[in-house]
């Protein structure tokens, strides 16, 4: 009888982590909402999160906006920034994913806010897809879906930044919020 | 040979294939691993196989003892090279830079560093063609590292790897330090670990580039060469950009003779290396000056164009040694992030082989 030849991954017979995550419950609208934003310092990231806020206050009346900024973006937020703003927030936009961990790690933030009953809006840009779709299969939810926005970010002037917030607008929104509700 | 004339080339081929179909394959063959040979390299360490020796926090996987020993077989390491493997590994998780580094699209490459008695022992290459291939231990040592991060945490290219092109050399690059001809120190001194005591030291590199002055009599020649190289704006995307060099043992003695400490070389350098702002502008990197524009202004009146350094602290200059002594041709290696410069000594347990245990000293 031959030896078996072993596998070097660890994951021989392992099923993956939960595999049907459920997701935060779904507020009707935002009016009211308590906005968190999860900004990983990626170049853009902070004006891109902040524009959507002011917009998500300005036009879908959201109550406020509260900021907060990782600073290893290639890793998952820390414990307590998570807890604050799993708190503090009603739904909280996160991004932007434009580089290889970044993009790993703002879909597993966007999953421990799920998981904490925290509605989560994913920014990734459109060339991070694959990373994006693997990682939410490795933390249990395949399929989840996040915001993307055409890559590059990096590049853009203030006012293309601002631009492109407003075209994810109805996305972000729509993720945020019950099926239905999202053109009000 | 009376043995080769008995083995099963045929069997061996449907193995290789085997592990290629499961994925587990870098695209070169593997060496099927099983649990006899894994017990090998085992035996070579005092741990234990279930320890966690790494975590990769943001996809959820972990590495233990065992998977690093089945990888580090499949690779085609030697038992004895494990316990090289733990450090190499361990230097490389200890590094902030490799907690993303692997998922990067810089797609850095590790560079490991050995020194000390286990080079001899174990048969890693110092000298001629250290950056190259044909040397089984400097070979498999970086193979293994590459196939820890492709199975045990499950970066693989095109899902969670992004690299943009990657660089030649990844899963490749394992020097030892050719200490026999240089004139200083071993690297693994500089990195908290007594002479004549077996280590590793490892980063990411995003480049590696020759610096090719064989003919300059003056030895600030050779360092003005090398600063031109360390210097290129393509290299550099924050106002800091660490840059190491791994001098050729001529290189290196011109130096010694001339009066150069290692630190010497680092200072000489760290004064040097960086670009004016009207050349980081002009490269559409203005922003990296450090140079603020009522200096920059000053400095024009009066005539002088002073450099926005990038290596503030001799850490961020790292030098080794390595190479033949047949020609001064020496290399910068373009450091990802930062190197914390830590050697990590190589465990072997007492028992664990003759001569590996040698190499502890």
């Amino acid at each position: 009888m031959p030896n078996v030849i072993l596998d070097p991954t660890g994951q021989a017979g392992r099923t993956p982590a939960g595999g049907t995550l459920a997701l935060a419950p779904r507020r009707a609208g935002l009016q009211g909402a308590r906005v968190g934003l999860l900004i990983n310092t990626k170049r853009n990231a902070e004006l891109f999160l902040t524009e959507l806020g002011r917009l998500l206050t300005g036009e879908h009346g959201a109550a406020s906006v509260m900021a907060r900024t990782k600073l290893a973006f290639a890793l998952p937020v820390p414990e307590d920034m998570l807890k604050e703003l799993v708190s503090e927030c009603d739904v909280v936009i996160t991004g932007i994913g434009d580089c290889g961990s970044c993009s790993a790690s703002a879909v597993t933030d966007g999953v421990m806010l799920e998981s904490r009953g925290v509605p989560a809006a994913v920014i990734c840009s459109d060339a991070f897809g694959a990373s994006a779709d693997a990682i939410a299969g490795l933390r249990g939810a395949p399929g989840y879906r996040y915001v993307t926005t055409r890559h590059p970010v990096a590049v853009l002037t203030p006012d293309e930044v601002r631009d492109r917030a407003r075209q994810v607008l109805p996305d972000v929104v729509s993720l945020l919020v019950a099926a239905g509700e999202a053109a009000t | 040979m009376a043995e080769a004339g008995r083995l099963d080339p045929d069997a061996a081929q449907r193995a290789i294939e085997h592990c290629y179909e499961q994925g587990w394959s870098d695209g070169l063959p593997l060496v099927p691993a099983t649990q006899p040979l894994v017990d090998q390299f085992l035996a070579r360490t005092g741990r234990d196989p279930g320890e966690v020796i790494g975590t990769l926090e943001q996809v959820g996987r972990d590495c233990t003892v065992y998977l690093a020993a089945v990888n580090a077989a499949m690779a085609g390491c030697r038992p004895e090279y494990f316990p090289v493997v733990l450090a190499a590994f361990a230097a490389l998780m200890a590094e902030r830079a490799a907690r993303g580094g692997w998922q990067s699209t810089s797609g850095p490459a590790p560079l490991i560093v050995v020194n000390g008695p286990i080079r001899t022992e174990l048969g890693f290459n110092s000298t001629g063609g250290v950056f190259g291939p044909g040397f089984r231990a400097n070979a498999t040592v970086a193979r293994a590292i590459g196939l820890i991060v492709r199975n045990a945490f499950g970066v693989r290219p095109h899902v969670l790897e992004q690299a943009t092109q990657g660089i030649p050399g990844r899963w490749s690059i394992c020097i030892a330090e050719n200490e026999e001809e240089s004139p200083w120190e071993p690297f693994s001194v500089d990195g908290g670990v007594p002479a004549g005591t077996s280590a590793v030291s490892a980063t990411l590199l995003r480049t590696s580039e020759f610096v090719d002055n064989r003919h300059s009599h003056h030895v600030e020649d050779v360092l003005w060469d090398l600063a031109d190289t360390i210097s290129r704006t393509g290299a550099q995307i924050f106002r800091d950009a660490s840059a190491g060099v791994v001098l050729c043992p001529e290189h290196a003695q011109m130096l010694a003779d001339a009066g150069y400490s290692k630190a010497a070389v680092q200072d000489w350098l760290m004064a040097r290396c960086g670009r004016s702002p009207a050349d980081l502008r002009r490269a559409g990197k203005g922003d990296l000056s450090k140079i603020s524009p009522e200096d920059e202004a000053q400095q024009t009146a009066s005539g002088r164009a002073e450099i926005s350094r990038t290596m503030e602290s001799p850490r961020q200059v790292p030098v080794i040694v390595a190479g033949a002594r047949n020609a001064a041709i020496s290399m910068v290696v373009r450091i990802f992030g930062e190197w914390s410069g830590t050697a990590t000594p190589v465990e072997v347990p007492a028992g664990a082989g003759a001569s590996a245990a040698a190499g502890t000293g």
